[in-house]
This record gives C-alpha cells, sequence and structure tokens, in this order.
C-alpha cells in the first residue's frame, strides 16, 4: 500500500511535466546518471515499455542531462565560468572546454567534441584544491583536485597573474570548503520538497518497540534527554531496569567521554543483547567502577539463558593496552566477573586511512595489470574489510547461537564499535536489510550515536590532513556490499543504494550526514533546515530495490569471512575507469522477466475471457476469473 | 561444522551396524563393469579427524570405479547430498580414471607410500587417501577392516587407476557390452541430439551455410585419413583451392595438417587454424599461396592478418604448472594458513594470469575479425592445443549461435574434438609423466566462465553445467575425452572390436557414446541443472497483436527515447548510435579526434574500450573486461569441495533459485497460452525452435502454487549442486609427519613413488 502510494505521487509530479529540481539532482551527481543510463541500456525497448504499463516502475525519463546543459538545482546559482579550460583526463588526454563553477557543483563540458563530455560533480567531494606547478610557457596554470570519491582531476587554464579576475579555481576553493570560508553550506539553500520526509524515518521509540522494547529488564530513559549524560549520545537510551538514573551519570564518569554501555539490539526470543558503549577509564593504576560492575552485571543478569557476558573490545590488546597510559584501557577479567573479554585486532582510524590512500594509489586512474592482485594485497583494505566483518560475525554467532549478551566498544565507542553494533545487526536481524530497515540502522547505530560525520569526512573544510578524518563508514558500506553479495536474495536494496549513500556522504547537498552527533544536529536545526538524504531516496525506492530480494523470517546470515570470498567492490572504487562496465546486473534482468511474466498473465486473462466469451454457457466461475493464472503477481 | 573428537575407541562399530547389509540401492554396475576387489567395514571420514558422523561401509574397486557402499542408508542431511544423481556414479563414488594419486597409510608405524601400478606394499594400511584430478581428496580408514582385503583394494586402486594401455580404459568394455546389449550405443543417440558432431560433411555443409562463407567448400581428401592423421575426414577449406593442390600442400605442414577453416563472419572474414610449415623451403611460397586463397574467399579479398599464439600465449607446460599451483593454494594448503597470502598466492599461481591472457588475445582476434574486416589465420605449432581455446572463444564472442547449449557443444566438438586436441594425451589418461598433461580444455571453461561471470544472460546454460562437462572429463566412457583425434578413435574402435571380435555391422566402428548424451549420466529432471533462467526465460515468445516475437531477437536498433544516451563513468556521453552495431563500426574505427591517452592504447584495447562504453546486445558481440579486477576466480569449481568456503544459504544459487522460480512461472504461463491458441487452430504461432516443452520444464526450481509462502531450501549453498562433505579430507596435518610430506610439491606433481616408504 506504502508502495503504491509513493510511487503515486511521485507518477503525479512526472505528470506535472519536468520538475526540474528533480532532473537536475539526478544531473547532479554523474555516478547516479550514468548507473541509470546503464541500467535503462540493459532494458530492452520491450520490458520497458511493459513496465510502465504495470504502474509500478518509476520511469523517470526527464532524468536524463539534457545533453551538455547545466541544470540548476533550487537555489543553486552559477557564481563564473570560465571558458578556456583544459581537463587533462587520465584515461582521454586533454580536453578544452568550460568550466562553470556555482556553489553547489564544478561542471566541465567540452560540446564540440563529439562524442560531447561532460564532467559533473559536487564540490563537496573535493577534499583539496592544489595549483600544479608553475606557470607554464603558454601562461597556463595547472589545478589538482583531489576528491574523497577515489579520482583525482586535474584542470589547465590560462590565467594572468596581478590581473583583477581571479582564477576560476579560487572559487572552487571557496565553495568547496564554506565552513573554512565562513559560508553556508549548500545543503541550508537546497529545499527541495518531497513527498515524503526522510527525517521521520527514525523514531528511537517506534524501533525499540519493534524489538519489544522497554519490557521487564530493560527501560528506556530520557536521563540524556539534555545531552548532559553524554553529549555525543542520542536522547532516548535503554538501559538495564534495575539501573536508576543517578547511577547512569556515575556509571558514564568511569566511560571514556561518557559513553556508558545501552542497549543497542535485543534478540526477541533468547533476549540476549547487543550493548554499545565506550572503553572503561582504568587507566594506569587500574581504576574500577563499582556503578560500571553493576551496570554490566545488569546486562548480564537482563538475560536469563546465559550465566556470561563477552566484552569484545574491538582494538588490537597492544593498543587496548596502550590506552591506559591515556586513562582508557579495558575491563579486568578479575573485576568483571563472568566476563570475558575478547580482543578482535581491528586497527585505528589512522591505519584505515592510510589503507584507504593506498589503495586509491592502486585503483586509479588505472590498475597495474601485472600485479593486481599482490597490489591489492599490499594495500591491506581487504584484511580490514575481513578484520571487521569477522568481528561483527563473532557478535552474532555469540547472541544467536551462544544466546549471550555482548558488549561491544573501543576506545570512544564512535567509530569501530558502530561497524561492529551494526553490522552484527545487520547479520541478525531481517528488519535492518529492507530499504527502510537500513536507514534506521544508519539513522540508529551511526548517526544517533554519534560516528562523527563532519570529522570523519571534514564537510566542507579545507583542513585536508586533519588527523581526524577516516573511511570508517566507507569501510562498513563496503563490508554490507560483501554481504549482498554473499547473500543476493538477502537485502532489499541494491548495490546502486550503497554507491548512493556514499556519493552523498559528500556532496553536501543532504543534511543526513552534516554534524557530528544528534544534540549538533538538533541545535543546527537540520531537519528544518535541510532536507534528509532519506526524503530523496525513499522518493524513488523502486530504483534502489532488489527484485531478487526475498524476506525470510527470522533467518540469521553467517556470510564467510575469507579472503577467498571478499572482493575488490570494482562498482565503487574502480566506476571511473572507462574501461569497466558494471557488471551485468542480474536485478535488471529479473525485473525484465518480471514484465514478461506480467504481460503473459494478461495475455492468457485475456484469452481466457475470450474462451469463455465464445463457450456462451461455460460455468460462470470460469469467465474471465484471475484464478485461473497459476501464479502470484508481485511486482 | 564437524568438530573435535573423542579418541577413536568410542567409535566401535554397534552391532547392529555389523550386521546390516550393504545399502544395495547405492551400488550397481554399469555395462562391462566388474567387481575386482572388496574390502568391508571401512569408515568414510568426513571431517579432518575421526568423527561420528563418518559413513561405514564396503569399499569395493571396481574396473570403473571406486565405490562406498554404505552399511546402512544414512539419514544424511541434505546439505551432505549432492543435488544431483550421476547414472554412472553413486553418492560416495570416485571414477578410476579421476584419480590422480593414491596413498597408504600406516599411522601406527609412521609409514606412507603412495602407490602406483603393479606395486607392493609391506605394511598393512589403516588408512588410504585417495587426491582426485577433480580436487576432491577423500579418506578412508581401515581401523575396523581385514588386514589382507584392505591391502589388496588398495593396491588394486592403485592399479586399476593407471592403466598401461588405453584399450584397458573402461569405455572400451562399457561401449562393447553396450554395443551388445539391446540398448546399442547406450540411449538411442541420433535422436534428439542438437548438437552438431561434424564427423560428416553435412554438418560442415551446414555451418557454411549457417555462418554464409560462400566461398568456401568442404573438402573430403582427408577421408580414411588418406592425408592427415590429426584432422577430421571432413573440414572446410577456400574453394579456390582444389584436392590435389590440397594434398600438394599437406606435405609441408606440420601433421600434415591442411590449414583448416573454422567460422566466418557474416561481413565475409574468415576464422583459420593452421600448423606450422615444417619445409623452410616451401614457406614463403605456400604461405602466400595458402594467403590468396583465403583472400580470394573473402568477398572484399581483404587481407589475412596472422595471429601467431605461441609467441604471446602461455605454452602447455606452464598452464600445468599454474594449475598445480592454483590447486595447492585452493585445496591442499590448510585453509587458514594461506588466508593471509590468498591474493598473492593466487597471483602468483598465474592462472588467472593465463586465463587473461588468452581470453585478451581472443579480444585481438575478434577485433581483426571484426573491427579490421579481415581474415585471421590462428597459427600454432601443430595446431591442437592453443589454437582450440582461441577459436572457440573468438566464436564465442561473435557468435550468439555458440552461446546455446545445442550451439556450444558444437563449438567443443568442431574446434577440440574434431580439430584433434589430444585429450587423452593431455587429460593423461594413461598417468604417464611425459609432461603432456595439462587442463587446457578446463582453462577454456574457465575462460567461458568469465565471460557468463560478466554477462550471465547471454548464456542457455550454466556454470553447474560448466562444472560437470569438465568432472565428465574423469568418466572414461565418453569419445568426446578418450582419443587424441578423430583417427585415433576410430582405429582403437576398430582394434577393439577385433580383439573382441565384436562383428560390426554397417556402421564400420563402435560409436562410442559422445558426452553430449547427457543421459547416460543424468535424468532430465537433472539437467535442467545446465538451463540458465535467464536465458530461458526470455527465449520464451510472446504472441503480440497476433504476430510472433521472439524476445531472444532484440538485435534490431534501440528506442532512443527509452534508454537516453548512455554515458561513460568519467561523464563521457556517447551520441547514441542509431546504426546497428556492425554497420557503425567503420564510424567507431575512425582516429581519435582528442589527444592521445598518456597510457599508450593497442587499436584492439580502443575497439574494446569503444565497445564497452555502449550498450550491450546479448545477442550480438560481447567481449569480456579485461580489467585484471574484473577477472574473477571460478569459485564453485575450484572451492566446491572447501568446507570452510562453503557460504550456507549463499552464493549465487540464490539469485539462481529466485530466477528459476519466475523463470518456470513463465513458462508455464506460455504453455497455458499456447494451449488456449491450440483451441483455436487457426491462430496456433508457429512454434520457434528453442521454445519449452509443453510437458517438462526446464527450470530445476518449480514454482510453487499462488499461495505458496516465498521459500528457500535450506539445502542451498555456495557449492550447490556439489557437497564439501566428505570430499575434501585434509588431515589434521600439523605436527603430524603426514604433514611434511603433504606440504612437499611432489604430490600432484608426479606419480612417482617417493623415494621410501618411511620418513
Amino acid at each position: 500500500m506504502e508502495k503504491s502510494g509513493s510511487a503515486d505521487s511521485l507518477g503525479s509530479k512526472r505528470s506535472s511535466s519536468r520538475q526540474p529540481s528533480v532532473d537536475s539532482l539526478t544531473s547532479t551527481n554523474t555516478t547516479r546518471s550514468d548507473r541509470s543510463a546503464h541500467l535503462r541500456s540493459a532494458v530492452s525497448p520491450d520490458a520497458a515499455s511493459a513496465r510502465t504499463d504495470l504502474g509500478a516502475e518509476v520511469l523517470k525519463e526527464s532524468s536524463r542531462i539534457a545533453e551538455g546543459e547545466l541544470q540548476l538545482l533550487p537555489r543553486e546559482s552559477v557564481q563564473d565560468t570560465a571558458s578556456d579550460v583544459t581537463y587533462i583526463c587520465p584515461f582521454l588526454g586533454a580536453i578544452r572546454g568550460s568550466l562553470t563553477v556555482t556553489n553547489y557543483r564544478l561542471f566541465f563540458k567540452c560540446l564540440d567534441k563529439d562524442p560531447a563530455f561532460v564532467l559533473d560533480l559536487p564540490v563537496g567531494v573535493i577534499s583539496r584544491v592544489e595549483k600544479i606547478g608553475a606557470i607554464s610557457a603558454q601562461g597556463e596554470v595547472s589545478f589538482g583536485l583531489v576528491c574523497k570519491d577515489i579520482r583525482n582531476l586535474r584542470f589547465a587554464h590560462r590565467y594572468q597573474e596581478g590581473s583583477l579576475k581571479k582564477s576560476i579555481f579560487e572559487l572552487v576553493n571557496k565553495f568547496a570548503f564554506p565552513v573554512s570560508n565562513a559560508l553556508r553550506m549548500f545543503a541550508f539553500e537546497y529545499g527541495q520538497p518531497f513527498p515524503e520526509n526522510g527525517w521521520k524515518v527514525y523514531d528511537p521509540l517506534a524501533e525499540y518497540k519493534r524489538q519489544g522494547l522497554p519490557n521487564e529488564s530493560w527501560r528506556i530513559t530520557k536521563a540524556n534527554e539534555h545531552y548532559d549524560v553524554c553529549e555525543t549520545y542520542p536522547a532516548t537510551l535503554v538501559v538495564p531496569a534495575n539501573i536508576p538514573d543517578e547511577e547512569l551519570k556515575r556509571v558514564a564518569a568511569f566511560r571514556a567521554k561518557g559513553r556508558i554501555p545501552v542497549l543497542s539490539w535485543i534478540h526477541p526470543e533468547t533476549q540476549a543483547t547487543v550493548t554499545r558503549c565506550s572503553q572503561p577509564m582504568v587507566g594506569v593504576n587500574g581504576k574500577r567502577s563499582k556503578e560500571d560492575e553493576k551496570h554490566l552485571q545488569a546486562i548480564m543478569d537482563a538475560n536469563a539463558q546465559s550465566h556470561k557476558l563477552f566484552i569484545f573490545d574491538a582494538r588490537p590488546p597492544v593498543n587496548a593496552a596502550a590506552n591506559k597510559m591515556k586513562g582508557g584501557g579495558f575491563e579486568s577479567e578479575d573485576a568483571y566477573q563472568n566476563a570475558e573479554l575478547v580482543f578482535l585486532d581491528i586497527h585505528n582510524i589512522h591505519v584505515m586511512r592510510e589503507s584507504l590512500r593506498k589503495l586509491k594509489e592502486v585503483v586509479y586512474p588505472n590498475i597495474e595489470e601485472s600485479h593486481w592482485l599482490s597490489n591489492l594485497e599490499s594495500t591491506h583494505w581487504l584484511e580490514h574489510i575481513k578484520l571487521i566483518l569477522a568481528g561483527a560475525l563473532r557478535i552474532a554467532d555469540k547472541v544467536e547461537s551462544g544466546k549471550t549478551s555482548v558488549v561491544v566498544h573501543c576506545s570512544d565507542g564512535w567509530d569501530r564499535t558502530a561497524q561492529l553494533s551494526s553490522l552484527a545487526m545487520l547479520m541478525l536481524d531481517g528488519f535492518y536489510r529492507t530499504l527502510r530497515g537500513f536507514q534506521v540502522l544508519v539513522e540508529k547505530e551511526w548517526l544517533s550515536f554519534g560516528h562523527r560525520f563532519q570529522l570523519r569526512i571534514g564537510h566542507g573544510d579545507r583542513n585536508h590532513t586533519d588527523a581526524d578524518r577516516s573511511p570508517v563508514f566507507l569501510q562498513f558500506i563496503d563490508c554490507v556490499w560483501q554481504m549482498t553479495r554473499q547473500f543476493p536474495a538477502a537485502f532489499e536494496f541494491n548495490e546502486f543504494f550503497l554507491i548512493t549513500i556514499l556519493d552523498h556522504l559528500y556532496s553536501c547537498l543532504f543534511g543526513t550526514f552534516l554534524c557530528n552527533s544528534e544534540q549538533q544536529r538538533l541545535e543546527e536545526d537540520l531537519p528544518k533546515r535541510t532536507v534528509s538524504l532519506w526524503s530523496y531516496i525513499n522518493s524513488q525506492h523502486e530504483e534502489f530495490t532488489n527484485p531478487l530480494y526475498v524476506d525470510y523470517a527470522n533467518h540469521v546470515l553467517y556470510p564467510v569471512v575469507s579472503m577467498r570470498h571478499l572482493e575488490l567492490w570494482v562498482g565503487y572504487y574502480i566506476r571511473w575507469n572507462p574501461r569497466m562496465r558494471p557488471q551485468e546486473p542480474l536485478h535488471q534482468h529479473y525485473r525484465e522477466l518480471l514484465a514478461k511474466r506480467a504481460e503473459l498473465q494478461r495475455k492468457v486473462e485475456e484469452l481466457q475471457r475470450e474462451v469463455a466469451g465464445r463457450v456462451a454457457v461455460a460455468p460462470p466461475e470460469k469467465a474471465g476469473s484471475p484464478a485461473g493464472s497459476p501464479v502470484q503477481t508481485c511486482v | 561444522p564437524l568438530s573435535k573428537n573423542p579418541p577413536e575407541q568410542h567409535f566401535q562399530l554397534s552391532p547392529a551396524v555389523r550386521i546390516a547389509p550393504t545399502n544395495p540401492a547405492s551400488f550397481w554396475l554399469s555395462a562391462g563393469e566388474i567387481v575386482v576387489t572388496e574390502v568391508n567395514f571401512v569408515r568414510k571420514c568426513v571431517g579432518p579427524n575421526s568423527s561420528p558422523d563418518d559413513l561405514w561401509g564396503k569399499l569395493v574397486c571396481t574396473n570403473f570405479k571406486i565405490s562406498f557402499v554404505t552399511h546402512v542408508v544414512y539419514d544424511l542431511l541434505p546439505l551432505q547430498k549432492f543435488q544431483y544423481t550421476n547414472r554412472l556414479l553413486g553418492e560416495h563414488d570416485i571414477p578410476l580414471a579421476g584419480v590422480e594419486q593414491v596413498v597408504t597409510v600406516n599411522e601406527a608405524k609412521g609409514k606412507q607410500k603412495v602407490l602406483g601400478s603393479n606395486q607392493k606394499l609391506k605394511f598393512s594400511p589403516t588408512e588410504l587417501m585417495v587426491y582426485c584430478k577433480d580436487f576432491r581428496m577423500v579418506r578412508f580408514r581401515f581401523d575396523e577392516a581385514g588386514p589382507d582385503s584392505t591391502k589388496k583394494v588398495c593396491l588394486a586402486i592403485a592399479h586399476y587407476s593407471q592403466p598401461a594401455d588405453a584399450q584397458l580404459l573402461f569405455g572400451f568394455e562399457y561401449t562393447g557390452k553396450c554395443f551388445h546389449s539391446d540398448r546399442a550405443n547406450g540411449l538411442d543417440p541420433g535422436s534428439s541430439l542438437q548438437t552438431a558432431l561434424f564427423d560428416c560433411s553435412s554438418d560442415w555443409d551446414r555451418e557454411i551455410k549457417r555462418t554464409g562463407a560462400s566461398d568456401w567448400r568442404v573438402c573430403s581428401v582427408n577421408e580414411g585419413y588418406a592425408v592427415s592423421p590429426s584432422l577430421p575426414e571432413f573440414f572446410v577449406v577456400p574453394a579456390s583451392l582444389a584436392d590435389q593442390d590440397l594434398k600438394q600442400f599437406s606435405v609441408s605442414f606440420a601433421g600434415k595438417r591442411i590449414p583448416m577453416w573454422c567460422w566466418n563472419h557474416s561481413n565475409g572474414s574468415a576464422l583459420v587454424r593452421m600448423a606450422s610449415i615444417r619445409d623452410p623451403l616451401q614457406q614463403r611460397n605456400l604461405d602466400r599461396r595458402i594467403c590468396s586463397a583465403i583472400t580470394k574467399s573473402h568477398p572484399k579479398c581483404s587481407d589475412v592478418l596472422k595471429s601467431d599464439l605461441d609467441r604471446s600465449l602461455p605454452n602447455i607446460q606452464e598452464i600445468q604448472a599454474a594449475f598445480v599451483r592454483l590447486r595447492q593454494i585452493c585445496v591442499i594448503e590448510p585453509f587458514e594458513e594461506n588466508e593471509e597470502r590468498w591474493l598473492s598466492s593466487l597471483e602468483s599461481s598465474k592462472w588467472l594470469e593465463y586465463v587473461r591472457a588468452f581470453l585478451k588475445h581472443s579480444v585481438e582476434v575478434v577485433y581483426m575479425l571484426e573491427g579490421q574486416l579481415c581474415s585471421v589465420m590462428l597459427q600454432e605449432e601443430e595446431d591442437r592445443d592453443l589454437a582450440c581455446v582461441v577459436s572457440s572463444l573468438v566464436q564465442l564472442m561473435l557468435d550468439p549461435h555458440y552461446r546455446s547449449l545445442g550451439g556450444f557443444q558444437s563449438l567443443v566438438q568442431k574446434e577440440w574434438v574434431m580439430a584433434g586436441h589430444r585429450f587423452l594425451d593431455r587429460c593423461n589418461h594413461l598417468k604417464k609423466n611425459d609432461g603432456e598433461e595439462c587442463p587446457l580444455f578446463l582453462l577454456f571453461l574457465d575462460c567461458v566462465w568469465q565471460l557468463m561471470n560478466q554477462y550471465p544472460a547471454a548464456f542457455e546454460f550454466t556454470e553447474t553445467y560448466l562444472t560437470v562437462l569438465s568432472d565428465s572429463m574423469w568418466i572414461p566412457v565418453f569419445s568426446t575425452f578418450l582419443f587424441n583425434c578423430p583417427r585415433h578413435c576410430a582405429e582403437r574402435s576398430r582394434d577393439f572390436a577385433q580383439s573382441e571380435s565384436i562383428k560390426l555391422g554397417e556402421n564400420k566402428a563402435l560409436r562410442f557414446p559422445c558426452v553430449w548424451y547427457w543421459g547416460h549420466q543424468f535424468s532430465v529432471k537433472d539437467q535442467a541443472l545446465f538451463n540458465s533462467p535467464l536465458y530461458v526465460g526470455k527465449s520464451v515468445t510472446c504472441v503480440h497483436n497476433g504476430t510472433v516475437k521472439t524476445f531472444r531477437r532484440t538485435k534490431k536498433s534501440h528506442s532512443a527515447t527509452l534508454r537516453g544516451p548512455p554515458s561513460l563513468p568519467n561523464g563521457l556521453t556517447v551520441e547514441l548510435d542509431t546504426l546497428t552495431r556492425r554497420n557503425s563500426l567503420a564510424l567507431r574505427l575512425k582516429p581519435d579526434p582528442w589527444q592521445p591517452r598518456e597510457v599508450p592504447e593497442s587499436p584492439a584495447e580502443r575497439f574494446s574500450c569503444e565497445w564497452l562504453s555502449r550498450p550491450v546486445d546479448l545477442q550480438g558481440l560481447l567481449l569480456p573486461q579485461l580489467l585484471p579486477s574484473h577477472l574473477q576466480l571460478w569459485r564453485l569449481y575450484f572451492l566446491r569441495w572447501v568446507p570452510e568456503a562453503q557460504i550456507s544459504r549463499g552464493g549465487s544459487v540464490m539469485a539462481f533459485h529466485r530466477l528459476s522460480l519466475l523463470a518456470d512461472e513463465i513458462e508455464t504461463l506460455q504453455n497455458q497460452l499456447r494451449q488456449h491458441r491450440g483451441g483455436t487452430p487457426a491462430s496456433t504461432p508457429a512454434s520457434t525452435p528453442g521454445t519449452p516443452d509443453q510437458e517438462s520444464s526446464r527450470m530445476y526450481f518449480k514454482a510453487g502454487t499462488p499461495d505458496d509462502l516465498p521459500s528457500t531450501p535450506d539445502y542451498l549453498t555456495s557449492s550447490f549442486p556439489f557437497s564439501p562433505v566428505g570430499n575434501l579430507c585434509r588431515r589434521n596435518i600439523l605436527g603430524t609427519p603426514f604433514s611434511k610430506f603433504l606440504s612437499g610439491a611432489k604430490i600432484w606433481v608426479s606419480n612417482e613413488n617417493l623415494a621410501n616408504e618411511t620418513l
């Protein structure tokens, strides 16, 4: 019902002819339009027309870029256009054309070439603008743009020093880094209305209710309503029923940044829970906290099935120990009776950043053909992915098979902890594998629990060397992609959905990934002042849906976490290479078959009716009865 | 998972099992098969250690297979079973021809021995490890079995798995017996086989017509193998060459192999394969004459381009070495131990590099034929190995006919069997040690898999089909894989008939069944595993406004309004090409107006790149993506026995299952539609070749009734339809003397008896 509703509303929007904003939204994102071009191209005309017959498919004919034309978003304004710019494409060589900079994007086009060439990217993707070398003999200056999405772009243009007119790249510099230039991010300008308000996707009370909470062992507390127990935690928390709010503050004093152990997920049958927190402030002297010990005991007691508690420390043991010097550390098994501590050996944000840097070197622009696999191995990217997935798998297995509650933490509990808890929940609970459930998962475990998106991505910030930047969320999405590869029918969303999330992680078009915590988002009034990414996604969910999806009730996924099955996500990391075509999407073929089935069903029914009509005295139940169709229609 | 085990004494046989009769359902003899020897109370291990899940039964050695017959019917979990039944082999059977190495062990004495043919065994084995060519490692324990019969069985297995002569291969007994029995030559050959065998001139004639090769003719100079011993009796040559010329030329070619036509492009370009010219004096002259004959047969008289395969592709020894290394890392080395170095180990095996090299070379040949509009001559020293791979791949890429099941089989028949690929030597059925063994055919199947992996809807068959086809190499019954060339087949059959005094009828020779008679191995239901739902679903014809419309043919130009301009990932938008693909070629090949790339690109690469930037027409040209990041390990084949790598309720079979259900529904609807139409004969649409039978669905998984909830069988795993249980018993080798032995490179490499029995 809900689906057809939103399809209708979109349909009506479409019929009100070419909403420019929708068009341009799609054209803002090169990946998106490319992908949809590919998707569309895989559909034969027959199937596509059959698809429109079904009425369920939202075919956005208007989503194409009118060739080479820049289509502005609402409140997007052209800042400047330079006509004599050369884009030095690593694949095609130098291309001369014009470059336009708006407050949202950088748009390069070269129309006098056949075929035309267009490069269109949100300036938010840019992490660094640098001048390369000196002015050449021809009076040309080279600029390099390092991008967050595994691209480097290089331009050259004629530019006279000392002239009154500024280089267009100074404008790029200005609009790519609004934070550093005291400008407003474009997300605050963009005001595109969508039929659905994505800011309402996640309602903590509804989500906890879905999990069966509160119950006799767990209660929902408003202790953090004003963010004074923990400023990086959400307002709504679930804690053991027998721990009063006053005690939570004392527990908070013993946990780094006040991030106390709270419930993320509860098993519907066994009551085993996944709880998350930050490291205990043990320090070199091995400090203890009675309240913290009691708190963990309460978590264990809340699960009658097991008299043990597993504490998963995401870090390598060496790092965990080193944190003692800074007042942190890990739970000693002496202090925490019946608790077993397991280290998961996942490295810190700096190691991950370095690994991605190496990966970029290996995949962009070109792949060295003879040593591809060993080069890939030397980046350790897949190895890190493996460790994260392996950690999540151990957590899921402990909860599902061991019926034991687990506590997950790293140092601050907002990077590795978020990866582990959300992936474990994805394995354990089929709800999070739906299109909406996944949005809830991201809103809950990442956004509300204070993964520091602003710092990790560096939205609009010029300081590209900031040591706080790290691809933690990218790794999570990569892990999800790995799981979708192993279980092609277990996820309601498709690869394009994951890529879209990553693209808008950087684009700063939507408010979703801005700021570092729930508190900050409320202070900035993001739900009022910006559009949520989920508004956009849920308004055209069809495109992000995996038609092979089957909803298996209570089906726990155990991926095989082995290098034998892990793959580099070529559809994301290598998508800029023109020699790469996305793997033929099975989904598309499946959709074609669905259309074919619908067409045949219609024909069979027509014929049945015809036959019934001809045999005038036919038994009435036969006439036009759709029961004659042996199959269900579920598109 | 089969976990730690209590000491073995716990697994004394219960009396009930001891007296239980052998389960008869799981053991039968094929025609001509005899039991050599057997031993009772054998344990087949299902894990690295002894386990309560181990199976108890009788180990039988026949002249065809190693059979393990369980004493009782075990209530196996679905996961432990294969999801198909082979009519020639039981659940636990191993064909002797598929045995790579036989190792006997006496744990107590710390002894082991690789058993060769006709050898002695000085200790009584407590354990037998059978290493198979298809990567299985099966382990039997004899703790409860009689020592004498144990020894006998082990020696018999070693002996019969290493026949001294080709005539000792089981296929001869089988075919001989079949010939006598009523069901001559197995299951009614000739009928219902949609595979052209190319053993008669009419098959070649049809192929000439199908490809529109107007100036080519079938020649019969080699009838009775009068000219070349390794060429088929009939093949195709330029029409301008007379039989007399051919005979004269043949003398100068290696193996007297006159250049042989493979295929024609619709633009008139021909693909020809040729052995080297042995006579240096004749070389230039002969070369010129052959080329000019081929040029004459081209409608536009365009040039002949030569493609030297020996120079640009790995040789058979290198391919074999890569295969051995790959086997080492996939199944021999302990799973966890090489996990960290998996990618670099995979790289250093070079297997994927070679797969890529063959694909890349084939793309270059495709470019010459399609892009340069030239005929191509594949040159290889003997023209019996690398050329088989390249010519088949080129045709698969260019001609959609070969991507159908029947077409693919015809292709193998034409470019491998008839062209004289030495299957007997390359499979090393006689277990010789002469460096002739090479998994070239498997390499080809892997290349096909890579194409299939990239374009799943372009092929009528599945990866299960490719896997089963390659497994069939180790069932020495099929003419396809038993001989080195057609003449070899004919002579051997004649000799055998004489020696067995079989009176031959009108057919001059015993006819071995070829592997394409899948009924020898599988029921109709199991053969449905071969059919790709994507292809089947789409091939269904639709009656549209009274006219028959085939979904399979989508060659017409696509409507631009529906699809919009495709664009390159880098933002490059491409003018939609409204001309048909082939006609537009000249346009696309004009020099790039932009400055050259920093990385120099060959014309073939540019051709490929251009092609990749366009929407695919699955019924047209198909080029693989050759970035190394796009070539993958063929996991179903190489990892299907590895328990640790098995994804439970996961893997591509999950998508296959969903697609099959849908394709099945479509077929059912189609049949209904036809039935309705059948009611009014006037409007019955002409049935199109390839449309499904009314009765039998072509899908392995069938759609249920509308009320069925969507459900997926629990037994689906990434190994489907195979099962790793009991098929990969690496011993827990750490710390045992066995580990030293196993880690040595010698295993799998040679069949030589390791110097001594003791370590």
